[in-house]
């Protein structure tokens, strides 16, 4: 079983006007991240500096590295030696970390990754703001395997998810994506502090076999270098062990098999969304990050003008919701989904939604605005 | 105040604008009210236009960019003129510095003009301290915020050295709002 508890936040409790990137690292502190490896880049630079502060105050360790890659490579060394480890990113440096965070997936590593998505692909528009990385963010990575992603829409959210990703890392050893994108990472807004922070550490059992399968959930002890263990960890196929077997099926099969069921058997748990004025809505609005906040408005304000919309909020983006969409596209209703990309959670919409689906893409660097949301909708009501 | 407002302070680069919209939004927190806020300037506005628009609220803001401006915090000519395109339509609100800005006949809209940049310099020997003047003043003739969290925000975030001039500067801020508000 995990170790669950409640700690004093790090910050002094009450109210903030912190950017989402700051809210981010302060997220990292109060969850017990003590080890961030990075190497800065727009826009999300301001996590990377702000931990570079916050982690001297905290008796934590801060390292500038050469690149990306070597980035994530030492947050997975990091959190093999018992520290909760974290890196911050956007596109470019994503793409470098995709081999990596395959070695952090087959490993079972816990680690957290912010994404400050801008507009790609390539280097894009640096300072831009874009959601393209999700697809990314699945199956960024070669072979068959499951993360955890999620979507914050507002700074007080980029806290919370970041303290929830932590805790999602260290219950199910894997890396966890704070997906979030430019508009958030560099919103400012008032976000509150709370007394007390709940929070995971990973399970420990002294002798059991860290890739073991007996407990019930999939997710096997992690002893830390340093206590004395014996711990090999390798990206190869290996056993219970960490033993490599390269040539037998059962034990690949039986591994593949744990590291994507250990997420997907738990997707009730794991997935979370938000709902607004759905019980009579003829078109429901579904969304997430910035563009949450945009159709957020949009609901309200045609609301107000007897329009009968709602809003469906994905704050879980992998696993995908797709129960939740099932239902929902079973309610006789109308979905719009708008994205700043081209429809890469429609895709996962149409292939769950048994009703009519209808995309909104921009891909203009800038964020949807309300007026586009409600200028569409009028037309589909 | 009503529920939501969407302010917008502009002037030109180096007249203090982002400090002043920063200390708006961290002293309506203070009063326990809900602020979003967001700046252009930089390398985008350096010699031109520098802005900060803050959205302060009772409840959780929906939409944290601004949609229209309520209430116009104008500290120059260009800035001034720039901005009316974008005011809200219904009971709008200009504040402007009467040295630096001729306002234009708007029927329906409020305008009043603070002699931050003339009292700055005449009282304070500071004309760098008219947005902190101009602040303290939009405060008492909005109800943005109050003086005191005025205070405390710019305790908490103006640097040691301009801290006493600034604090000055505010009071007689307060002081003009007051005068404004009784004729």
């Amino acid at each position: 079983m995990n170790d669950t508890k409640e700690v004093k936040s790090a910050l002094t409790p009450g109210s903030y006007f912190f950017t989402g990137n700051e809210a981010a690292a302060e997220g990292a502190i109060a969850a017990g991240c003590r080890y961030y490896a990075g190497y800065p880049i727009t826009p999300s630079s301001e996590i990377m500096e702000r931990m570079s502060q916050r982690l001297k105050e905290v008796a934590g360790v801060f390292m500038q590295m050469e690149d990306e890659i070597a980035s994530i490579c030492s947050v997975v060394g990091a959190s093999w030696s018992g520290s909760k480890a974290m890196t911050a990113t956007s596109g470019p440096g994503f793409s470098l970390m995709q081999e990596a965070l395959g070695y952090g997936v087959f490993t079972e590593t816990p680690l957290v990754l912010v994404d400050i998505q801008r507009a790609g692909p390539c280097t894009g528009q640096a300072t831009k703001v874009g959601s393209g990385d999700l697809m990314q963010a699945k199956w960024g990575s070669h072979g068959d395997y499951q993360i955890i992603a999620l979507s914050p829409w507002s700074v007080q959210e980029m806290y919370d998810q970041t303290i929830d990703a932590f805790n999602l890392a260290e219950q199910y050893r894997v890396p966890v994506f704070v997906m979030a994108d430019e508009a958030v990472g560099h919103l400012r807004e008032r976000m509150d502090i709370s007394p007390l922070v709940q929070i995971k550490n990973r399970y420990k059992k002294s002798g059991a076999a860290p890739f073991g399968t007996e407990e019930k959930d999939g997710v096997p002890p992690m002893p830390s270098f340093g206590e004395g263990e014996s711990i090999t960890v390798t990206g190869s196929t290996h056993n219970e062990f960490g033993v490599r077997k390269t040539d037998d099926p059962a034990v690949h099969e039986r591994l593949v098999g744990r590291i994507n069921n250990k997420i997907l058997n738990h997707r009730e748990n794991i997935i979370q969304s938000e709902s607004y004025s759905l019980d009579d809505a003829e078109v429901i609005v579904v969304a997430y990050g910035f563009t949450a906040r945009s159709a957020f408005f949009a609901v309200d304000q045609l609301r107000k003008s007897g329009k009968k919309a709602g809003l469906l909020r994905l704050k879980t983006i992998w696993p995908f919701a797709d129960d939740l969409i099932s239902h929902i596209g079973k309610l006789g209703k109308k979905l719009f989904v708008p994205e700043m990309n081209s429809g890469q959670v429609y895709g996962e919409i149409r292939k769950y939604a048994d009703c009519e689906v209808i995309p909104y893409h921009q891909t203009n660097g800038r964020i949807i605005h309300p007026k586009d949301i409600i200028a569409h909708i009028e037309r589909i009501i | 105040m009503s529920n939501v407002k969407q302010v917008r302070l502009i002037g030109f680069g180096g007249q203090g604008v982002v400090l002043a919209g920063t200390l708006l939004a961290h002293s309506a927190i203070k009063d326990g009210r809900w602020v979003a806020g967001s700046s252009a300037y930089g390398a985008q506005a350096r010699g031109g236009t520098a802005r900060y628009d803050v959205i302060v609220a009772e409840d959780p803001i929906k939409f944290p960019h601004m949609i229209s401006t309520d209430i116009l915090i104008a500290f120059s000519q260009k800035a001034y003129e720039e901005s009316l395109g974008q005011l809200s339509k219904e009971n709008a609100l200009i504040i402007y510095d009467d040295l630096l800005v001729k306002p234009e006949t708007l029927p329906g809209v409020v305008q009043t003009g603070v002699p931050a940049t003339d009292r700055a310099i005449k009282d304070l020997n500071n004309k760098q301290a008219a947005n902190m003047v101009m602040l303290a003043a939009a405060a008492v003739l909005t109800g943005l915020t109050s003086q005191s969290s005025l205070v405390k925000a710019l305790e908490e975030n103006s640097a040691p050295r301009f801290l006493e001039v600034n604090r000055k500067a505010l009071a007689l801020g307060q002081e003009i709002g007051l005068n404004i508000k009784k004729i």
